[in-house]
């Protein structure tokens, strides 16, 4: 089922292992992110697909086939460069014709693919321009039109996004997905932006040291992370650390900042510390007690208005929550800062990450 | 071609803006001025001086007389051993150009893919022969190419050859020499072009399917042909004006044209036709490196040369 297929591959860099017995199954088609920090291996990984570094332990293959000791330019794998690394002595039709060209492909037949693929990303009529000529956004699909013309198994790219200005950014990765679809082109996206990783993934790889914390939906990446890197990593988060008071197997009464609540479905050591996260948007402000849902007194310590909702900073004893409100929901206008207020949240929005509750 | 990348927004200028402009401009030419003055007054008017010193007459007793005459260009370009000549000249200049870049080439890739420590050494290894007096490393040829030297001795005694090869005083000596102490500008320079190419620029091409030796003669080579063509220019216009090599390991045997002018200025003293031959030869390597220059950006387009 698997299309392509990471088998616990290793990459050491001077006896340091950067990449750690990593292991991943992608369907075809499919679009993967590579998410994580710089220096957690998601380039080095992406490189070691290309053929580009060695693998020193493990294996990659395609449809069940090795290809990791094939040397880079029997891979077949399209790729597109974080600086597109077009080549500058050449217009953008050889740039586009290099890799058919190279597989003997009749001239006739070079030309209407070249054509085919600049058309897709709406470059048509810049055949004659050299590189130098060209805008970002534009070098960009020229690098893209390359990866793609050759019909590679699967297309790398490699923070492809980074060196655009932030609405071509956005512009770019919208079509990039739908030419991914439209191709039907297996993908993997490396990238350090959560933001377009959530956008434009199928699924998302969050990688830290050498190692792949969670591989999901962007979705269950971001409403369950598994761990407390993804949480924290993924979107901004609340840490709350709490002592277990009691247990019954089926709940828990913990004790937070102060005051306790009972949390179901935990179920760890009696007197046993626990991390509790709650994303910004889940924490309501009330101004008064809220009996039915888990209720901290606050005092109002700053609000940021941010357009279409407001950021508040809420002191609860020693600790700061923060807590973004809609601005339909709740009108700033109405909470003075340095006012008392109720923090509140349901049960159900906290969560602990499962490797906190298995130890 | 550049037209439409240079389209830049129309911002009106203010009075104030423009002057600082100017004012901007005149700081860089400031910073230009040195080398300007010693370019004008060290190079510029003595060739303006030889040059018009070209066109006057020989006075056998002043050296350049007071008339205004063609003769010497007329007795250059009419007699075929000046024009001999200088077609030695040019033809030394190109024989080394060609071989430096052939053996630095290789160099130049290798400096460029090594780092640290082991760089530095290199390149103080193929600096090494710009260390040493050019009066020096010559003589120390003639001791390896004479005709009882090192090389003849070796292959006498070991009974190669039964008389004395003769190597020195041939073009092959004076070229062996020029390549000995001019190559190192031509690695240098073949490096400074070969490190301006990024890595992930060959890693695409591999990527696209070119195996290592294609990848070379379609990206890197061509990508390189600035730092080959500096080089060139260098060791081209530096052999066929360098009179110390081909005068100590040619002699009167290898005449070419700077010793042609050193004989006529300070033997004979004709200062004049000395001017006319130092003249043409300023004017035929300036042409050389034109048409060089004008071959190469068109087998290449889109990189830069000059």
């Amino acid at each position: 089922m698997a299309y392509l297929q990471l088998k616990g591959v290793v990459k050491k860099f001077n006896q340091v292992d950067v990449v750690k017995r990593l292991s991943l199954d992608i369907k075809k088609g499919e679009l993967i992110s590579f998410l994580g920090p710089s220096g957690c291996g998601k380039t080095t990984t992406l490189n070691m697909i290309a053929g580009f570094l060695d693998v020193d332990g493990g294996a990659i293959e395609v449809e069940g086939k090795p290809v990791h000791l094939l040397p880079p330019h029997k891979r077949n794998m399209g790729m597109v460069f974080q600086n597109y690394a077009l080549f500058p002595h050449m217009t953008v039709f050889e740039n586009a014709s290099y890799g058919l060209k190279l597989r003997k492909v009749t001239k006739s037949e070079i030309h209407q693919r070249v054509q085919e693929a600049l058309e897709m990303v709406n470059l048509e009529g810049y055949e004659k321009r050299y590189p130098k000529e060209l805008s970002g956004g534009q070098q960009q699909r020229v690098a893209l039109a390359r990866a793609l013309v050759i019909r590679p198994l699967v297309l790398l790219l490699d923070e492809p996004l980074s060196n655009l200005d932030a609405k071509l950014r956005q512009k770019m990765r919208e079509e990039i997905v739908e030419i991914q679809k439209r191709v039907g082109i297996t993908t993997i996206f490396v990238t350090h932006d959560q933001e377009e990783a959530l956008a434009i993934s199928d699924r998302i790889a969050v990688m830290n040291k050498g190692k792949i914390e969670q591989i999901d939906t962007p979705e269950n990446i971001y409403n369950n992370p598994q761990s407390a890197f993804v949480s924290q990593f993924i979107g901004e988060v609340n840490q709350l650390e709490g002592t277990v008071l009691e247990t019954n197997g089926h709940a828990s009464n913990i004790r937070v900042l102060g005051s306790s609540f009972s949390l179901p479905e935990v179920n760890i050591g009696k007197g046993s510390n626990i991390t509790l996260f709650i994303r910004p948007e889940r924490i309501r402000i009330s101004k008064t007690i809220r009996e039915d849902q888990i209720c901290y007194e606050s005092t109002l310590e700053r609000k940021m208005f941010l357009g279409s909702k407001t950021r508040y900073i809420l002191k609860v004893e020693n600790a700061r929550l923060i807590a973004d409100i809609g601005n339909s929901e709740l009108d700033p206008a109405t909470l003075k800062e340095g006012s008392t207020v109720y923090a509140t949240w349901y049960s159900n929005d906290l969560f602990t990450s499962s490797k906190e509750v298995v130890s | 071609m550049s037209s439409k990348i240079m389209t830049q927004k129309n911002v009106p200028l203010t009075t104030s803006d423009t002057g600082k402009i100017r004012k901007k401009r005149r700081d860089i030419l400031l910073l230009l001025l040195p080398t300007l003055v010693i370019f004008i007054f060290f190079f510029l008017i003595p060739l303006l001086f030889l040059f018009i010193n070209s066109f006057k007459t020989f006075d056998p007793i002043l050296g350049i007389g007071e008339s205004w005459t063609l003769e010497h260009y007329k007795k250059f370009l009419s007699d075929t051993f000046y024009l001999n000549v200088l077609w030695r000249t040019i033809k030394i200049g190109l024989i080394t150009t060609f071989i430096s870049i052939l053996i630095s080439y290789p160099v130049a890739y290798y400096i460029s893919h090594s780092s640290g420590r082991k760089r530095n050494y290199l390149t103080l290894l193929i600096l090494s022969p710009l260390l040493i007096s050019m009066v020096i490393r010559c003589y120390g040829w003639v001791i390896l190419l004479s005709k009882n030297g090192l090389i003849n001795d070796t292959l006498l005694r070991l009974g190669i050859v039964d008389k004395p090869l003769t190597i020195l005083y041939t073009e092959f000596s004076v070229i062996l020499g020029m390549i000995h102490v001019l190559f190192p500008y031509m690695v240098l320079s073949i490096v400074g072009s070969l490190e301006r190419i990024d890595s992930s620029i060959i890693n695409a091409s591999r990527n696209l399917g070119a195996n290592p030796f294609k990848t070379f003669f379609a990206i890197t080579l061509p990508l390189s042909l600035p730092g080959i063509f500096a080089g060139s220019v260098m060791v081209f216009s530096l052999t066929a004006s360098s009179f110390v090599t081909p005068a100590i390991l040619g002699g009167p045997q290898v005449k070419v044209m700077s010793y042609l002018t050193y004989e006529q200025v300070a033997v004979i003293l004709n200062w004049p036709l000395g001017a006319a031959i130092g003249f043409i030869l300023v004017l035929i390597s300036t042409i050389t490196i034109v048409v060089y220059s004008k071959l190469l950006t068109a087998s290449k387009k889109g990189v830069a040369i000059q």
